[in-house]
């Protein structure tokens, strides 16, 4: 399994669209590292997320590799995932943080 | 990046308190570092998982772009203790943080990959947005 975090801000995204977004960030898994996706998703509660001092909007999406990536790859991967979201989010590219870790050796 | 994610009893950091250590976390962060505030996130939740609170009533976890010295950690985490000391009215012993090192290069913000530390320059100038480096 590749362990995949999201981190958003409570209320911004509806229930039906983080359905569709855990089933794409699966099949991202599938298709980048042939391991589906164990997904934890974590609300930072209102007026508690801030970003640049000011109440936040961002998401950050974390995933750890099955093994090391190389770097235009994991480029690749990167905006693959973060367009993914920003696709069913309506949000921007600036409101999003995409992660893909190599394991821990 | 950076996240600054803290956990917290329920209740040892209120509201209020939050958006004012907000404000100190975005201010070290970026008087120790040089980074621009724009890429500092700080976070908030309670009786959560991670960072674990171990016997601790607020614990601060940073993940933080790698290539800062081990001095720059070491400001941070002490002036980010006393922010949280300050506003919320915890002791500072009972305050834990930690910091890990992420690479740049494995991070993704405003549609690129992360610049280095030190090299934000150019990023910057692309994502202008107003008022956003003030």
């Amino acid at each position: 399994m590749i362990t995949c975090t999201c981190i958003v801000q409570a209320g911004q995204i509806p229930a039906a669209t983080e359905a569709t977004l855990r089933a794409n960030l699966n099949d991202f898994a599938e298709r980048a590292f042939g391991e589906p996706a164990d997904i934890t998703w974590r609300a930072i509660p209102a007026r508690s997320g801030f970003t640049a001092a000011k109440p936040s909007t961002s998401s950050i999406i974390s995933m750890t590799a099955s093994e090391p990536v190389p770097q235009p790859r994991r480029a690749a991967l990167l905006k693959e995932m973060c367009e993914l979201w920003v696709r069913e989010t309506h949000r921007s590219l600036n409101e999003v943080v995409g992660v893909i870790s190599d394991p821990q050796q | 990046m950076p996240l600054y994610l803290c956990n917290a009893a329920k209740g040892a950091i209120s509201d209020a308190a939050k958006p004012k250590i907000a404000a100190d976390i975005t201010r070290i962060h970026c008087e120790v570092t040089g980074a621009p505030p724009q890429f500092v996130h700080a976070f908030f939740v309670e009786e959560d998982a991670s960072p674990p609170l171990s016997g601790k009533r607020a614990v601060l976890f940073g993940s933080i772009r790698a290539g800062r010295t081990d001095a720059q950690k070491a400001e941070i985490v002490a002036r980010m203790r006393q922010s949280i000391e300050s506003h919320a009215g915890i002791d500072l012993d009972a305050i834990g943080m930690m910091t890990t090192d992420l690479p740049a290069s494995w991070a993704f913000e405003g549609g690129e990959v992360m610049p280095e530390p030190g090299e934000e320059a150019e990023w910057l100038a692309r994502h202008h947005q107003p008022g956003a480096a003030e």
